[in-house]
């Protein structure tokens, strides 16, 4: 379960919401090398300092992912020796923590990076954002390789602290990240549960300070920590205590959504984890560029929704990414279709261990009486009259009493419409209701209001860049100014009427 | 309290605990004594690094103390104690040796919310249990409670009757009583929605009364009527609820589309 996660996590943060303001601005270009990536990276961390526009860093860690993939020592290294021209305390600690590379690595080193690690050059001392951002590379680095966990968990640690010092507001997008790596370290050394009283300080911080990133990102670590522990009560109050921040990214949504889905689903509250599920898959990434988690979310999903008593679409088996991860999830659905009480227990028994690694298992269990009622729905649309005895034998309950019983309970909770004739041992099904009623007007409402939140969010997400309407004037201006000169130059002759353009 | 004393203490309620039948109201008097105790050594709520061997000794009197709570009949005081242990058993899980009381505890407090209807309380606390879940069905004080929860939702009320009898331990038939209770008045609701009228012998086997004048008394507390000369028992049918459009809603929702699209204009 934790790697699925992982992969996700970060390449979600490709989806941001500025995607239109930064066309323009960076072409595409081949994909330059990591160093040099690294310090146009830098370069516009820096612009973001000093401009107050937390946008760029924003376009900085879009990139993470996949410049995480290409890093290595040797990249580091000399992406170190770059940026810092000087020999500071800083460049030494820096590159302290980047272990030895190993021998294939200089070799690569030689066709990756030697051509245009003098390209930019860095005039002065790079901002304490940019060291940041160099440690979050590095920790990431660290944490490709078993050996280096713990240093990882060091290393961490000491930004954290470096991060709590310097205590900068434009630091914050960087810093969310960092409180990542930072589970990211505690998970991979084995210590998930220890850091829980650092994310819990670091949350009461943030959200005195306002910083919404960090806020988002630790409620969604601390969410993860407990369930993966499965301690449901703590994130259950956690969720009440806090509130998710508005203005955090999607990405951070549909974990958050994730979260309380599970959460939610445990409580036995299945309508709620329906939606905050249906929300996370709405806010995720597209299937191809976060297949892990778009296969998490999807298997809490279906389990979720058979326990309400739907059965999912039978498309959403075919999906190329979901195909082969939710086969086992199919068959259980088939059961559940059915009302075969046989066949859905031997599906469990089956698929025990893929259940327990998803940790669905228990959510699967609770399955058992929809797949009862299943049948008995099925039963009573196609029989006017059965008897219990019947019920009996073709939903393999144990004897007819339970089935009267089961029956009694179907109808009170509204499955069936329909009577026991206790002394004659039958039952009389009744006509199903009329599509018709408030409850039609419900859900037309729900789906108009949902329509009309979009509409107005993605208003609210236009965005436009500052001072660009000046521009649109100047050059209105300049067109009146023509305007008068060629209406100046026609009063006094100096221009034919012929040379004027047709469409003047 | 000196350390000595809190041992002779504890040692009084060992035996007083044991002793066949126990000495409840003993045990009551010297638990409020070893309570106090423990807060003064700082047992009651451990925090931090303590001595193993009276973590040890504290759990047991928490544990002794949450039977003895059952015996007495006092669920609150049960919560109590129950809350107490919960340090000791998820948080020193890996430095205490495991309690054999740890699973019968469990057990009674998933009991306790089963009988209260708390159910997603129920299921939220099945979860964080430390076992996997193949391995409930092995263990016998945490699978009753759960076989219970699922046929309870299946409807299968007859097994949950039948396995009263079953209960792993001395302590669960106190809760027996009690989730009778709430079954029958489950039962009846089935009832309500499912007959339009009952034998009465038939309506007491359903119900699991021996007696019909117990059924007679229940019956007059849901207000059903009794018609004892052809001895059946008739549910008044809430009838066809009167539907009812909900105007206010229509308009309410009608204005908001309104003002929305006037907006979007």
């Amino acid at each position: 379960m934790a790697d699925v996660e992982m992969k996700p996590a970060d390449s979600k943060s490709k989806t941001g919401d500025t995607k239109g303001s930064e066309k323009k601005e960076e072409a595409p270009k081949p994909k330059p090398s990591p160093v040099s990536e690294i310090k146009s990276n830098i370069a516009l961390i820096e612009r973001a300092v000093s401009t107050l526009e937390p946008r760029f860093t924003h376009r900085v860690l879009r990139t993470l992912t996949a410049l995480r993939k290409r890093i290595d020592s040797t990249v580091l290294r000399n992406a170190i020796e770059g940026v810092y021209i000087k020999d500071t305390p800083e460049k030494k600690t820096l590159l302290s923590w980047i272990p030895e590379a190993s021998a294939n690595e200089q070799a690569m080193e030689i066709d990756s990076t030697s051509a245009p690690a003098k390209g930019v050059a860095q005039p002065s001392e790079p901002v304490a954002e940019g060291e940041i951002y160099l440690r979050l590379l590095i920790l990431h680095h660290l944490q490709t390789s078993p050996e280096t966990y713990p240093e990882a968990i060091k290393l961490a640690h000491e930004t954290v602290e470096k991060m709590q010092k310097l205590n900068r507001r434009s630091m914050d997008p960087i810093a969310a990240k960092i409180w990542f790596a930072v589970e990211r370290a505690y998970e991979l050394g084995g210590e998930l549960a220890e850091v829980r009283p650092l994310f819990l300080a670091a949350q009461r911080t943030a959200s005195l300070r306002h910083d919404d990133e960090t806020q988002a990102s630790l409620i969604n670590r601390l969410l993860r920590n407990y369930v993966h522990y499965s301690l449901y009560d703590q994130a259950d109050k956690l969720v009440s205590k806090t509130t998710f921040p508005t203005s955090a990214s999607n990405p951070q949504f549909a974990r958050y959504h994730y979260y309380l889905g599970r959460i939610k689903a445990v409580q036995l509250n299945y309508s709620e984890a329906h939606t905050n599920l249906q929300h996370a898959i709405r806010r995720a990434p597209p299937a191809k560029t976060a297949p892990g988690f778009y296969q998490a979310v999807h298997k809490f999903f279906i389990v979720v929704e058979l326990l309400m008593g739907e059965i999912p679409e039978r498309g959403l088996f075919r999906h190329p990414v979901l195909e082969k991860a939710l086969s086992a999830y199919f068959e259980i659905v088939k059961a559940v279709r059915t009302g075969s009480l046989s066949q859905f227990q031997t599906t469990l028994t089956k698929h025990a261990a893929q259940f327990e690694a998803d940790k669905t298992y228990t959510l699967i269990v609770r399955l058992r009486q929809n797949v009862i009622k299943t049948g008995i729905r099925r039963l009573s649309l196609s029989y006017s009259r059965i008897s219990l005895r019947d019920i009996c034998v073709k939903l393999h309950l144990d004897s007819e009493e339970d089935a009267e019983y089961i029956v009694g309970k179907a109808i009170r909770d509204g499955v069936i419409e329909g009577r026991i004739v206790h002394e004659k041992g039958w039952m009389e099904c009744g006509t199903q209701k009329g599509g018709y009623g408030p409850e039609v007007s419900d859900v037309f409402s729900r789906r108009i209001g949902f329509c009309l939140e979009l509409h107005n969010e993605s208003i609210k997400a236009m965005r436009y860049p500052l001072n660009a309407h000046r521009k649109e004037l100047a050059a209105a201006e300049g067109a009146r100014e023509r305007e008068k000169e060629l209406a100046k130059g026609i009063q006094d002759g100096e221009i034919d009427e012929d040379d004027m353009s047709p469409d003047f | 309290m000196a350390p000595n004393q809190l041992k002779a203490l504890y040692e009084d309620l060992l035996r007083s605990f044991n002793a066949r039948p126990s000495d409840l109201k003993r045990c009551g008097v010297l638990l409020n004594q070893l309570k106090m105790g423990l807060i003064q050594a700082g047992l009651l709520v451990p925090q931090g690094e303590n001595n193993l061997e009276d973590l040890v000794i504290s759990r047991d009197i928490l544990e002794i103390g949450a039977f003895w709570s059952i015996r007495t009949q006092d669920v609150p005081s049960f919560d109590r104690y129950f809350s107490q242990l919960q340090t000791f058993y998820t948080d020193y899980s890996s430095v205490l040796p495991p309690s054999k009381r740890e699973y019968p505890i469990r057990g009674l407090n998933l009991i306790r919310l089963l009988t209260q209807n708390r159910i997603a309380d129920f299921h939220t606390t099945l979860e964080s249990l430390p076992l996997r879940a193949d391995a409930i069905s092995d263990n016998p004080y945490i699978s009753h409670p759960v076989n219970l929860e699922r046929w309870l939702m299946e409807g299968s009320y007859s097994k949950v009757w039948n396995a009263r009898e079953e209960a792993p331990a001395e302590e669960y038939k106190f809760f027996v009583d009690s989730l009778m209770g709430t079954i029958r008045n489950e039962i009846a609701s089935c009832e309500e929605a499912a007959y339009e009228s009952l034998p009465l012998k038939d309506a007491a086997t359903l119900l699991f009364f021996t007696t019909q004048s117990d059924l007679l008394m229940f019956a007059q507390q849901r207000g059903w009527e009794v018609n004892l000369a052809a001895s059946t028992i008739s549910f008044a049918r809430k009838g066809e609820e009167q539907m009812e459009i909900p105007k206010q809603k229509l308009i309410a929702a009608s204005l908001a589309y309104a003002r929305e699209l006037e907006q979007i204009v």
